[in-house]
C-alpha cells in the first residue's frame, strides 16, 4: 500500500512544494521510500529509499518546477525499499512517469513480452512494467491519452494509477479497487489516494469509481468511463479540518488520540443513545435491515477484527447467531451463507483491500452489507447496503487507538439495537464511557509499570469473556510499538501450552474484571503464572479483590461488566506506549507497518 | 488584515480552587458550560487575533486534548513550561515562537473582545516597548494596582493597600521584543520570574509604556464560589453568553421544567419531572434523572445526577455521579480554603472530578469532597474531605 499524489497547476514553481506537502500527509500509507517527478518539456525524477526526508534533504538547492507533477510515498510488496524500486518509474527513454498503489498480478507475463519486444527493466516492481506499456503505444503512434488508455486495459490486479508525460500539462490516472480522489481547485486541479494530500488547497472533490479515467490540466478535469465515454461525476464537498493532522503538542499522534478518546466515544455515541424512551438507535441504519437480520457474520482485519469479536459476544448473548471472519480468510463459497445473514465489514479506512474483498464477495453471494467505518464517503461505505460511521476524527498513528474504542462503542450500540430490547441496559454505560475513560487517563500509572517491565523477553495478555479480544489487541498493541515478542490468550488456555513460555522474564498482564465466578477462575490463571514467578500486572475494577496476587495494578473504574473491556484497553494502549518510549522506538510509524492496509 | 500572535498563559494550577485542579489547570475549569480558557481564546480570535501560542505546563493534556492544534481556525502553537517559575519565565517560554510585537493574556480569566482590541489599538497608536489594558474598580486591593500618569504607566503595585488612584491591570498585554530582555534582567521573586517586575525594568532604564482604560469585560476565579457567581454572571445578562438555551441535542422529558436562566451544553438528557435552574449550568453529556432538583449549579461535562436529588449551590467537577436521593440544600456557608476560613460564602456543596455519590447522602453546606472520592450511600459529608479517601459516616 502507497500514497499517490498529482498535481496540475498555472504556477509551475509551486508544484514541487505541493507535491512534498501532500506526500508528508499520506506517509501514514507508507514510508520506506518516496519520489516526484515533473514535466516540462522533459521530465525530472527524483526518488530515494527511506522518509521523506531523505527525499526533501536531496531536492535541497535543487530547482524543480513545470505545471503538472506526480509524488508517490511507498511501502513495499515487490522488492525491497531501495532508490530503484521507488516510484516514479519511468520506461526506457524519459517520455512517461508513473505512479502505482495496489498489486498487478499479471506483471510477469507483461514483463516478459516486454522484454522480448527489446525493454529494459531496472527495478524488481510490477509498476514498471506500466511505463514500459505505455511507452510501447506510444512508439506506435498513439497520443498520450490513447497509450494511457490501451495499457491500463492490458492490467490485471488492483491499482491506482497516474501518469505525466515529457511535452503534455495533462496527469491521467484510474483506479480499480485501490482509492483515489481528484481535488477541484481555483486554478488548478489535484490527484491524491486520500483527501488529506490536498485539502489545505481545496475541499472540492471527486471520488473516482473502478476503471474510469481522469484527465487532469490546471483548469479542468475529465473523466470518463471504461469505454471512452464522458461521465459527468458528482462533486463532494469534504468537511475536514486541516488541522487536524497537527500532534497539539504531545510528541507522538498515538498518544494524542490516546487522550482524545472519551471526545471522540462522546461523537460516536453523539444522537445514538437516548435515555429519555431507554433505547439506543442507529439513525443510519434502515429499520428493514434492523427487522431481516436474523443473523450476523463480521468481517475485519487487525485490531478492527478484535473488536468484531468483541461485537460477536455481545450479539450472541442477545441470542442472535454470530460469526467473526479474518477477511482474508473469508470464502464465501465455503461458509453458509443463509438467508437474513448481514455481512459487516468493520474497517478504519474503509479502504483495507482484505476486507471490501469479503464485502464484496458477500454482496456478489446476495447478503445484506453493513460498513462500520471511520472514512465518510470510503469504499466500504460506497459499496454496501448501508454504512455506521464510528466518528472517531482523522487516526494518523500507524497503531489504531482511538478508532478501536469507538469501533468497540459502535458495535456494543449495534448489538444493542439489533437486540431492541427496552430499556436497554447500556444505556447509562454507554453515557458514563466517556468519563470512565477520563478517569483512566487521568489516573493512570501505566507509564511507571512500562519502565518496570521494559525489559522482558516477551508480554502475555490474558482475560475470559467480553475481555479475550481486549487481551489479544492489547498484546497487539504491544508487539506494532515494542517490536517485542507479545501474545494474548483467552485465561484457560494458558495451562493448555503457552504455560512452558511462562519464566521470570515475561511480564503477564491478566485482565480481571466482571462477575465473582469469572474474576475467580482468572485469579487461579494469575496464581498458575505468579508461581512460575513471572512477573504479572493487573488490570482490574475490583484492586481489593486481586491486588495481593499482583506485582502491579492498573486500576479501571466500575462500570457496566459488558461495557468496561473499552475502559480496559486504555490501560493497555498506554502500557503498551509508554513501553514504546522507554524503547525510544518509532512509535507512530513501527518498521514495515502502514496505516491503511490496500493490498490483499 | 495584519498577522498577529497571542501568547496566552495557562500553565498555572490554581491551588486555591482545589480539589477542582486535582486533574487539570485552572483555565480549564468551566464557567458556564465551556473552560475559562475558551471564553479568552474567543476574544483572541474576535479580536482578530491570528496565531495563538498557548503556555502550558501543569497537566497540560488537558489544555492540548480539548483544543487540539486550532480553535475556530486560528492556529495554536503549545509551548511547554516545565517548572511554574512565573508569569515572566512563561512568558520566555514562548520566546522562540514569536517575532515582532505580541500580545499576552492570562489564560485564566474571562476577558471580552473589547479588552483586547483596546489593548491592540492603543499598542497600534503608540511607539511603547508596553501597553497593559486597564479597567476601573471601586477596591484593587486584591490585584495588580497601576498608577498612570496620562496615557503612561508610572508604578506597578501588586495588591496595593493606600488609597491612591490606582486601575486594576486585567492581564493583557501588548509588548516589543525588549521584553524578553528585560524578563532575563529582573531579578527572581521568591523564585519567581513576575511579568510585572519586568514591566517595572522596562520604565526603570527610560522605555515608554502605555495604560489603556477599557470598558470590556473582566473578570476572574479565584475561589470555588467564584465559579458560581461568574457562571451565574454569564447566564443572566452576560455579554459573552447572548441568551439562556438548550441545543438542539439536548432531549428534555415533556414534563421537565427549565426555570430560565438556564444554559446546558451538548448531547444531555433531562428526565421526567426534573427541574432545572434558575441560574444553573449543565456541562456536555450531563443526565438529569427524574425528579431530580439542581438549583444555581455549575455541573461539569459528563455528569449524571440521579433520581430525585436536589442539588442548590454547588460547583460539581466532571464526571460526577450523584446517586438517588442526595441533598445539598445549599446556602452561606465557611469555607476553608488552605489555612483561611472564608465566612458566609454561597456554597452549598465543591465536589472534585469523579466524585461517586452512591445516593441517600447529605452534603451540608460548604461540604467539599476531593477528586475520584467515593460517597457511600447515606453519608452525612461537611467540611473538606480529601481527595480519594472514602466518606464513610
Amino acid at each position: 500500500m502507497c500514497g499517490i499524489i498529482g498535481y496540475a497547476g498555472s504556477d509551475p514553481d509551486t508544484t514541487e512544494n505541493v507535491l512534498l506537502d501532500g506526500l508528508s500527509s499520506l506517509e501514514y500509507r507508507g514510508y520506506d521510500s518516496a519520489g516526484i517527478a515533473v514535466a516540462n518539456g522533459m521530465l525530472d525524477v527524483y526518488k530515494r529509499s527511506g522518509e521523506l526526508s531523505v527525499l526533501e534533504s536531496t531536492l535541497d538547492g535543487k530547482t524543480v518546477t513545470g505545471p503538472v507533477g506526480i509524488g508517490h510515498t511507498r511501502w513495499s510488496t515487490h522488492g525491497p525499499p531501495t532508490d530503484e524500486n521507488a516510484h516514479p518509474h519511468t520506461g526506457c527513454s524519459d517520455r512517461v512517469a508513473v505512479v502505482h498503489n495496489g498489486i498487478i498480478s499479471n506483471d510477469e507475463s507483461l514483463k516478459s513480452t516486454l522484454t522480448d519486444a527489446g525493454h529494459t527493466f531496472e527495478s524488481d516492481t510490477d509498476t514498471e512494467t506500466v511505463p514500459h506499456l505505455i511507452e510501447r503505444f506510444l512508439d506506435r503512434g498513439y497520443s498520450p491519452a490513447e497509450s494511457f488508455r490501451h495499457a491500463i486495459k492490458r492490467l490485471d490486479g488492483s491499482y491506482a494509477i497516474a501518469a505525466i508525460f515529457h511535452d503534455s500539462d495533462e496527469i491521467y490516472a484510474t483506479r480499480r479497487q485501490s482509492p483515489l480522489v481528484v481535488g477541484l481547485g481555483a486554478d488548478a486541479t489535484y490527484l491524491a489516494s486520500d483527501v488529506p494530500a490536498f485539502i489545505e488547497h481545496t475541499d472540492r472533490v471527486i471520488y473516482l469509481e473502478d476503471r474510469q479515467v481522469a484527465r487532469l490540466t490546471p483548469t479542468d478535469v475529465v473523466i470518463t468511463d471504461d469505454d471512452g465515454e464522458r461521465v459527468d461525476p458528482a462533486v463532494d464537498v469534504v468537511d475536514w479540518d486541516p488541522e487536524d493532522a497537527g500532534k497539539s503538542g504531545y510528541d507522538h499522534y498515538m498518544l494524542k488520540e490516546i487522550y482524545e478518546q472519551p471526545q471522540a466515544i462522546r461523537q460516536s455515541t453523539r444522537g445514538r443513545i437516548l435515555e429519555l424512551d431507554g433505547s439506543v438507535t442507529l439513525p443510519d441504519l434502515p429499520e428493514s435491515i434492523v427487522e431481516e437480520t436474523d443473523r450476523v457474520q463480521f468481517v475485519a482485519c487487525g485490531s478492527s477484527y478484535y473488536a468484531t469479536q468483541y461485537g460477536a459476544a455481545l450479539l450472541r448473548e442477545r441470542g442472535i447467531p454470530t460469526q467473526t471472519f479474518v477477511a482474508s480468510d473469508y470464502d464465501v463459497e465455503r461458509i453458509p451463507l443463509e438467508s437474513g445473514t448481514l455481512v459487516v465489514g468493520v474497517t478504519q479506512s474503509g479502504e483495507t483491500a482484505d476486507t471490501l474483498g469479503a464485502l464484496r464477495d458477500a454482496n456478489r453471494a446476495g447478503a445484506t452489507t453493513l460498513a462500520v467505518t471511520n472514512v465518510v464517503a470510503s469504499s466500504a461505505a460506497r459499496e454496501c447496503d448501508a454504512t455506521v460511521y464510528i466518528r472517531a476524527g482523522p487516526e494518523i498513528s500507524v497503531a489504531a487507538t482511538k478508532s478501536f474504542a469507538s469501533q468497540q462503542a459502535t458495535v456494543a450500540i449495534l448489538a444493542s439495537v439489533l437486540d431492541g430490547r427496552r430499556p436497554n441496559p447500556f444505556l447509562g454505560g454507554l453515557r458514563d464511557l466517556p468519563s470512565d475513560i477520563q478517569r483512566v487517563l487521568d489516573t493512570s500509572n501505566a507509564r511507571e509499570i512500562a519502565a518496570e517491565i521494559v525489559d522482558a523477553d516477551a508480554y502475555f495478555f490474558i482475560g475470559r469473556g467480553y475481555q479475550w479480544p481486549v487481551a489479544l489487541e492489547g498484546a497487539l498493541k504491544m508487539k506494532e510499538i515494542t517490536y517485542a515478542h507479545a501474545e494474548g490468550f483467552p485465561a484457560g488456555e494458558l495451562k493448555h501450552g503457552p504455560l512452558a513460555l511462562v519464566t521470570e522474564r515475561t511480564p503477564v498482564v491478566a485482565l480481571v474484571t466482571g462477575s465473582n465466578e469469572v474474576v475467580e477462575k482468572t485469579v487461579g490463571n494469575v496464581r498458575e503464572v505468579e508461581s512460575r514467578g513471572a512477573p504479572v500486572v493487573v488490570v482490574t475494577d475490583s484492586p481489593e479483590d486481586v491486588a495481593h496476587l499482583a506485582d502491579f495494578v492498573l486500576e479501571v473504574p466500575e462500570t457496566n461488566p459488558a461495557l468496561v473491556p473499552v475502559v480496559t484497553n486504555v490501560q493497555l494502549q498506554l502500557l503498551a506506549y509508554w513501553t514504546a518510549y522507554e524503547l525510544d522506538r518509532p512509535i507512530d510509524k513501527p518498521r514495515n507497518l502502514a496505516k491503511s492496509v490496500t493490498v490483499e | 488584515m495584519t498577522e498577529r500572535t497571542a501568547v496566552v498563559l495557562a500553565a498555572g494550577e490554581g491551588n486555591r480552587l482545589r480539589p477542582l485542579t486535582r486533574h487539570r489547570p485552572k483555565p480549564m475549569l468551566s464557567v458556564g458550560v465551556r473552560p475559562i480558557l475558551e471564553h479568552t481564546l474567543d476574544a483572541l480570535v474576535d479580536a482578530g487575533i491570528t496565531s495563538i501560542v498557548v503556555v502550558v505546563g501543569y497537566k497540560r493534556t488537558d489544555v492540548q486534548s480539548y483544543f487540539g492544534p486550532s480553535y475556530r481556525d486560528v492556529p495554536i502553537t503549545y509551548v511547554t513550561q516545565e517548572k511554574q517559575l512565573g508569569t515572566g519565565h512563561a512568558v520566555l517560554t514562548a520566546e522562540s515562537s514569536v517575532d515582532e510585537d505580541f500580545l499576552v493574556v492570562n489564560g485564566d480569566q474571562v476577558i471580552d473582545a473589547t479588552l483586547v482590541r483596546d489593548v491592540l489599538d492603543a499598542h497600534d497608536e503608540h511607539d511603547s516597548a508596553a501597553t497593559l489594558g486597564l479597567i476601573y474598580r471601586v477596591d484593587v486591593g486584591e490585584y495588580g494596582g497601576v498608577i498612570t500618569d496620562g496615557e503612561a504607566v508610572v508604578e506597578l503595585v501588586e495588591g496595593p493597600q493606600d488609597d491612591r488612584d490606582y486601575r486594576l491591570n486585567v492581564g493583557v498585554y501588548c509588548f516589543e521584543q525588549t521584553v524578553f530582555e528585560a524578563i532575563r534582567r529582573t531579578a527572581p521573586r521568591a523564585g519567581e520570574h513576575l511579568l510585572v517586575d519586568a514591566i517595572d525594568h522596562l520604565i526603570e532604564i527610560g522605555n515608554t509604556v502605555h495604560g489603556v482604560e477599557s470598558d470590556g469585560f473582566w473578570a476572574e476565579a479565584n475561589y470555588p464560589w467564584d465559579l458560581l457567581g461568574l457562571s451565574q454572571t454569564l447566564v443572566a445578562e452576560d455579554p459573552l453568553i447572548e441568551e439562556p438555551r438548550i441545543p438542539e441535542s439536548t432531549n428534555v422529558h415533556e414534563s421537565a421544567t427549565i426555570r430560565t436562566p438556564v444554559v446546558a451544553a451538548s448531547d444531555c438528557e433531562i428526565g421526567p419531572g426534573a427541574v432545572v435552574g434558575p441560574y444553573t449550568c449543565l456541562g456536555t453529556n450531563t443526565a438529569v434523572e427524574s425528579n431530580a432538583v439542581v438549583e444555581r449549579c455549575l455541573v461539569d461535562t459528563d455528569g449524571r445526577i440521579g433520581p430525585n436529588a436536589t442539588l442548590v449551590d454547588c460547583v460539581i467537577g466532571r464526571g460526577v455521579r450523584i446517586g438517588p436521593g442526595t441533598t445539598a440544600p445549599g446556602g452561606p456557608a465557611d469555607v476553608r480554603v488552605a489555612d483561611r476560613i472564608y465566612e458566609g460564602r454561597q456554597l452549598g456543596a465543591l465536589l472534585g472530578d469523579r466524585v461517586n455519590d452512591r445516593g441517600g447522602s447529605t452534603y451540608a453546606p460548604g461540604a467539599v469532597v476531593g477528586a475520584d472520592a467515593t460517597v457511600r450511600s447515606g453519608a452525612i459529608v461537611d467540611g473538606c474531605n480529601r481527595s480519594a479517601i472514602e466518606v464513610d459516616r
